[in-house]
């Protein structure tokens, strides 16, 4: 602990914080305090309701019961200028900045009022900021001429700029930043601690939590599970722990010791760009067999999506060649979808649900084949075969006739699921199929994916859940460092020598 | 009403539907309230207007048709509208593709088709401008598909490109040798002009926009093409992942709405002009797009909205000799219009 600091002085307490949506009780009952000059870490797992927690600290969602004390006076928080007002500022994961401005401009728009303003004066700010606490920006550069680790340096100087910053949320800060700038970036953190600053910091890295954290608070489903200081003493294992919870690390219903000798899909020396043009994945190879399930492990932001689409055909390779089934395969969705592969998309939100469509409707693209009836389309028999299939029913799948865009996040898991499996695919490659769904349902798929690849699929598992990729996968790869590790057995290796790697990449 | 919507009865309560359609209905009918008021400062009675606007409309059929034989372009370029919305795009060069419609047919006509019978004539200038529309709107859609260029923008800034390259025939290989110099294209041949329905100036081009409406409309909603169509419209990402080839929809989808906008550019020529002149179809494109937009873009209810800007067009002549306002005063009824419709459509969302 550093001295003189008066860890006593609170600058934001909660108190029974809850937060519901529909049916799903994303925060519950939630008692945390935020002290000045700490570091106070949030872990949980994705789903687990951290940024639940952390929008009602912002005032994006207003709370659905409980209180939130600043200056021993009940707050209101809700919309977020109210909580900018407060002194809460947040850096959030995808940047709210306009690309076509310079990073003055944009600061200046977040932080002045007013009809005009002093650019030498703000100028002067900025670098008298970033260079305090080596955020280094160059304040008449373009924002769309920056990399994400600068774009978060802008916005991390706007908030610091805004006029009575207390207390500042981080989202996963890190995961957007390659391993050099994460030293700097905690370095940085150590600094607004000393400064005086509360920091709420959003993640699910432990190794960061117990580098710099004051404070830990993990959530399992919405639940404060655990929460310590560092004079507790912090120990990965019970992080892991208390994120997880009971659940069980053993392969169920599933056979260990399969052969399979026939290729099903295939990267040879791949070099994948991402959206900004940056190498994201570098030179890697990779295989998955027939019946074969491969679990993809990584820190999310490792080039996971990346990975996903061109196994899917919607990613051109930068270098390197792709085959299916020893056929080398040209970047086209056509190509792979008639070659029988199905993809489940990380984001089915934004990507799959079809706005004003109904359940139905959204099964024939690329899911049930489409029933022909003169030019049309035959939706009556479509509903019946909707209704009779195994895979809806045991999925719970909502009535085929509601529309996409009503359905919670768990429903449209269910209904891509739905339309993935029902195909009976050649090569599935799914993306975190447990994201959203309850404890029942996740096991229901997990049975299904098994199942599936004992029929002969062979599957590209992504997943953040350790214990899911174990459970499932017949061999495990680590995406880390824009590298992918070899194969390890899934039988022979257990979750820490993996979340070594996840977290540090394959030692050369 | 699309199979969306008839085989899918959601969870919104019947209250909440019905409130998205009384939005919209008050879309349509505010403008009118707003434009009477800016009326009664000029000292007209705006509900003796409305009403004599109903009156000519349905009060006799010379009204009625000519109330039809406005609406039948804004059908066709607000098709040309309407359809690539469905797939995502905004086609905002229904004016452009009309006016080379009109200038394909005219070319046809005059060169090529003057001695021809009707029954041939006819049917061949039609595709000439159906013809003349669909490579007007080619060339939108191959910067769009191949220069990655917004549509938007591409469509609009073509527009104003096809009216030049009309003015430029009508002054030089398409003038008329007898016209004293003034610019235009010789009159097309009488066979070629469509028939017109007895006491009145309405044409069989009427018949033509509603025949493509309903084509249209049964494309969208009832074919398998109309769905694929559909779904790209409201979720390219969606569309992408079940594997449809995106550009080529879109080329196929902005050819087909050129081809609309160039058949309405021709009925142009053949019902009513009778001669191709730089200024022919001015504005139909535009209007056309609003009717689109008061349609929420749904081929049907177009024919309606446009039905409306046709009685709005027709009351410009009203107003004239009623008032002593000039006709163009109603262009600020039809932007009331749009600027409701608009407005509303952020309500609708929400």
């Amino acid at each position: 602990m550093a001295t003189g600091r008066n860890t006593n002085n609170y600058l934001l307490k909660t108190k029974g914080l809850t937060k519901v949506f529909g049916s799903l009780v994303a925060n519950s009952d939630i008692d945390m305090v935020v002290k000045q000059s700490s570091i106070h870490a949030i872990l949980g797992e994705n789903g687990a309701g951290k940024s639940t927690l952390m929008k009602m600290l912002y005032g994006v969602y207003a709370p659905d019961g409980g209180t939130i004390m600043m200056d021993d006076q009940e707050v209101e928080l809700h919309p977020p200028t109210k909580a900018r007002a407060k002194g809460i500022g947040m850096v959030f994961q995808d940047f709210r900045v306009v690309p076509a401005l310079t990073i003055l401009d944009n600061i200046a728009l977040s932080v002045e009022k007013g009809f005009s303003f002093n650019r030498k004066k703000l100028k002067k700010r900025i670098i008298e900021i970033s260079t305090k606490y080596g955020l280094a920006v160059d304040p008449e550069a373009y924002v769309w001429q920056l990399d994400l680790g600068q774009r978060q340096r802008l916005e991390i100087v706007k908030v610091l700029l805004a006029e009575g910053t207390k207390i500042i949320i981080f989202d996963e800060p890190t995961s957007v930043l390659v391993p050099q700038e994460v030293e700097a970036f905690l370095n940085m953190l150590k600094m607004l601690r000393e400064d005086g600053y509360g920091i709420l910091l959003i993640t699910h890295k432990i190794n960061e939590v117990l580098a710099v954290a004051d404070q830990v608070s993990v959530l399992r489903s919405g639940v404060l599970t655990y929460s310590a200081s560092k004079e507790d003493g912090l120990t990965a294992d019970e992080l892991i722990a208390a994120m997880m919870g009971n659940k069980e690390l053993k392969t169920v219903m599933k056979d260990t010791n399969n052969i399979f000798s026939e290729t099903s899909l295939q990267i040879k020396s791949g070099t994948i760009k991402g959206d900004y043009g940056e190498i994201v994945i570098q030179d890697i190879d990779f295989t998955v067999k027939k019946g074969q399930i491969v679990g993809i492990a990584g820190i999310s932001g490792s080039g996971q999506r990346e990975l996903a689409e061109v196994l899917f055909g919607l990613r051109k390779l930068m270098k390197g060649s792709i085959e299916l089934k020893g056929q080398a395969c040209k970047p086209d969705v056509r190509a792979f979808l008639e070659a029988g592969v199905s993809f489940v998309s990380e984001d089915p939100i934004k990507e799959s649900v079809i706005p004003g469509f109904s359940i139905l409707e959204h099964m024939i693209l690329d899911g049930m084949p489409m029933k022909k009836k003169a030019m049309g389309i035959d939706w009556k028999m479509l509903a019946q075969e909707l209704q009779l299939s195994k895979e809806a029913n045991s999925l719970a799948l909502a009535d085929g006739q509601r529309h996409a865009d009503t359905l919670s996040g768990g429903n449209v898991q269910r209904m891509v699921l739905t339309r993935a499996l029902i195909r009976t695919p050649e090569v599935l490659i799914i993306s975190y199929p447990s994201r959203g769904l309850d404890i029942g349902t996740t096991r229901t798929i997990q049975q299904h994916l098994v199942e599936l690849s004992q029929q002969g699929t062979a599957i590209v598992l992504f997943s953040e859940d350790l214990d899911e990729l174990f459970k499932l996968s017949d061999e495990l790869v680590v995406l880390s460092g824009k590298r992918i590790s070899q194969p390890y057995e899934t039988a022979t290796t257990d979750a820490s020598q993996i979340g070594q790697l996840m977290l540090k990449g394959e030692s050369t | 009403m699309s199979i969306a919507a008839t085989i899918t009865k959601d969870n919104k309560s019947f209250l909440a539907r019905n409130q998205s359609w009384m939005i919209q209905s008050a879309a349509i009918i505010a403008p009118f309230i707003v434009f009477g008021i800016f009326l009664t400062f000029y000292e007209v009675n705006p509900i003796e207007l409305y009403w004599s606007m109903v009156q000519t409309t349905f009060g006799n059929l010379y009204g009625f048709g000519e109330v039809l034989l406005k609406a039948t372009p804004f059908i066709l370029t607000g098709l040309a509208a309407a359809l690539p919305a469905k797939a995502g795009l905004v086609n905002v060069g229904g004016e452009g593709q009309l006016a080379i419609g009109a200038l394909f047919a005219t070319w046809f006509a005059v060169f090529y088709l003057d001695t021809m019978p009707a029954m041939i004539g006819i049917p061949i200038m039609l595709l000439a401008g159906a013809c003349g529309g669909a490579v007007w709107a080619g060339l939108v859609a191959v910067l769009k598909v191949k220069g990655k260029l917004n549509e938007t923008i591409t469509s609009v800034l073509l527009n104003y490109v096809a009216v030049f390259i009309v003015g430029f025939f009508v002054h030089g290989m398409l003038k008329d040798p007898n016209s004293f110099n003034w610019p235009f294209s010789p009159e097309i041949a009488n066979t070629l002009r469509l028939p017109i329905i007895n006491n009145t100036r309405l044409h069989v081009g009427f018949m033509i926009a509603i025949v493509l409406a309903i084509i249209v409309w049964f494309v969208l909603s009832k074919t398998r093409l109309g769905f694929k169509i559909r779904v790209l419209g409201s979720n390219r990402l969606a569309a992408e992942r079940a594997g449809f080839q995106i550009n080529k929809m879109y080329f196929w989808v902005l050819i087909a709405a050129g081809a609309l906008a160039g058949i309405a550019g021709m009925i142009e020529i053949a019902g009513i002009e009778g001669r191709l002149r730089a200024s022919v179809g001015t504005n139909f494109g535009y209007l056309g797009f609003l009717a689109a937009m008061m349609a929420w873009n749904h081929p049907l209810r177009l024919m309606a909205s446009a039905f409306l800007l046709g009685m709005i067009s027709v009351a410009g002549n009203k107003l004239e000799i009623f008032s002593g306002l000039p006709s163009s005063s109603v262009n600020i009824l039809m932007a009331l219009v749009l600027f409701f419709i608009l407005g509303s459509g952020k309500l609708v969302k929400k």
